[in-house]
């Protein structure tokens, strides 16, 4: 399958000496809808500039649709990219249809008009962007990205800061733009990358520490059960050690390591017969974000 | 490139501030403050004093009306072209930078040099459109009331526009060296010092009109160097920085 977008062996380093990427190697397919996860500070802004062509990398090389910021097909393949960048400032003197209208030029093509009832922006097209609340900032950031209907999306935290409705609207429409896109989406909310992607690139301290469909992650992570007992969950705990069981206590629940399918009603059988009354037993699915703390505390 | 540049202008031709600031300070150094001089150096005689030893070139036998045309009015002519770019360049290239939209710009395709062509233009074509027409004012009443010849009057139109187009360049270190309005304006105030100081070396220092083509020379030249150093350090990483 070609490659929509690639970095082979890249390192940055910034002028002041922070090293943001440290000879990442990691590619992604056309078609794909791939997060790009880490904690901050880890490079994701860097590798967003880096394809943007705003950065240059100290050593190694960024593709972008097979071509390299210093070709000159690059302009080209920049044409073919719709980017949301993070939190950018906002014109005070430009306003909402200026902006687009810009934005389409700047392309060569789009329907401004489109994309403006797409994203419910019809009452704003004369608001100026510094006067649009952080929920439409985003909506028009998303609108100028898929003004043109690019082949590729990079979105760099397109929900960071906002409130909750906020982030719902915005993500609905992600999930449509997303559809049959190549997307790279760089964020550290979890639930988003879980919810909108298909594949992870784990990043930390500038490497890349895993890249792997989201499916087969879930598959290496141990698999979970979490008990709830009328007894006081010390006493439940105890008696899972008793059986060999490492118990994590959650609130009022017990949460152990064991195959739900598989060893879970031989578990309750025993509790149930030593007079441990558990009421609750719940197989827990392996969530990113236990998959993501397992892979960057490790 | 085309493009940037129309937004460039659109918004400095939207911006109140800067229009009221690249406007009001030429009207006040081309119009308001020389045409009462003008007046007076052409009605009354002023005796100026000689100067020991004749004094330089550019100084000798300035005589009245002279001292106004060859002199005063060149230096204030060259201060103005050389202010209202570097008010322009405060409001496209460092409030750019201050309010961080630049991110926003670099998110569409487009590259550097079209940015900062695009804003070094706009920089270019207001200094021209603002000083122009305020420089023609004066030179029409220098022509009227008999002062100098149009012939000499055309020729201060050499500085002042090389002096538009030096301060155009030296945007270019302003994009490199300020990051807000306030260091922008003491880089300025930086900036400006050494080319003031040769442009009253020049006036001062050369006489006849051939002074008008030294000083414009000259202008272009530090343009030039402003240009040179600016275009080999200005990255997208030290825009953005």
């Amino acid at each position: 399958m070609p490659t929509a977008l690639a970095f082979e062996s890249v390192t940055k380093r910034y002028r002041n000496g922070v090293v943001a990427l440290n000879g990442a190697s990691w590619s992604i397919p056309v078609g794909a809808r791939t997060c790009l996860l880490g904690p901050n500070g880890a490079g994701k802004s860097t590798a967003i500039r880096l394809l943007e062509g705003a950065l240059r990398p100290t050593s190694g090389s960024v593709t972008l649709l097979e071509t390299t910021p210093d070709a000159p097909e690059y302009a080209d393949a920049r044409r073919r990219t719709g980017i949301v960048p993070q939190s950018p400032g906002m014109y005070t003197d430009l306003s909402t249809s200026d902006y687009l209208d810009l934005v389409r030029r700047l392309y060569g093509r789009g329907d401004v008009g489109r994309v403006i009832d797409a994203f419910g922006l019809g009452p704003y097209q004369r608001t100026m962007l510094a006067e649009l609340s952080g929920g439409f900032r985003r909506r028009l950031l998303l609108a100028a990205a898929l003004l043109p209907e690019p082949e590729v999306l990079l979105l760099d935290e397109p929900t960071v800061g906002l409130d909750p409705v906020a982030a719902h609207d915005v993500h609905e429409f992600l999930a449509a733009a997303m559809r049959g896109r190549t997307t790279l989406l760089c964020t550290h909310n979890l639930a988003e990358a879980e919810a909108l992607c298909d594949d992870v690139v784990i990043l930390r301290s500038g490497r890349v520490l895993l890249h792997e469909p989201l499916a087969e992650l879930r598959q290496r992570v141990a698999p979970r059960l979490r008990l709830r007992a009328r007894q006081p969950v010390e006493s439940l705990a105890a008696a899972l050690a008793r059986r060999g069981l490492a118990a994590e206590i959650d609130g009022d629940a017990a949460v152990v390591s064991v195959d739900a399918r598989r060893a879970a009603p031989e578990l309750l059988r025993d509790l149930l017969g030593e007079g441990i009354d558990v009421f609750e037993s719940v197989p827990l699915e392996a969530s990113l974000e236990q998959v993501f703390l397992d892979v960057v505390r490790a | 490139m085309r493009i940037l540049l129309g937004k460039e202008l659109g918004q400095l031709g939207r911006s109140r501030a800067a229009l009221v600031s690249a406007t009001l300070i030429p009207l006040l150094l081309l119009v308001i403050v020389p045409i009462p001089q003008l007046i007076a150096f052409s009605k009354v005689p002023i005796n100026i004093p000689e100067l020991p030893g004749g004094g330089p070139a550019g100084l000798q036998s300035l005589r009245g009306a002279d001292f106004f045309v060859q002199l005063l009015y060149p230096l204030l002519v060259t201060i103005c072209g050389l202010i209202v770019p570097s008010l322009a360049a405060s409001y496209t290239i460092v409030s750019e930078r201050e309010r961080r939209t630049l991110e926003l710009l670099i998110a569409l395709p487009v590259r550097l040099t079209d940015i900062l062509l695009a804003k070094l233009l706009s920089i270019l074509i207001l200094g021209v459109l603002v000083t122009v027409p305020l420089f023609a004012i004066t030179a029409t009443l220098v022509v009227i009331l008999d002062v100098a010849p149009a012939g000499t009057v055309m020729l201060l139109l050499i500085p002042l526009v090389a002096a538009v187009i030096c301060s155009t360049c030296l945007s270019l270190l302003l994009t490199l060296l300020a990051r807000d309005f306030r260091t922008a304006n003491n880089v300025n105030g930086i900036l400006f010092f050494p080319v003031l100081i040769a442009t009253v070396g020049v006036l001062g220092g050369i006489g006849g009109s051939a002074r008008f083509f030294v000083l414009g020379v000259t202008l272009l030249t530090l343009g030039a160097i402003a240009l040179v150093i600016g275009a080999r350090w200005i990255t997208f990483e030290r825009y953005l920085d």
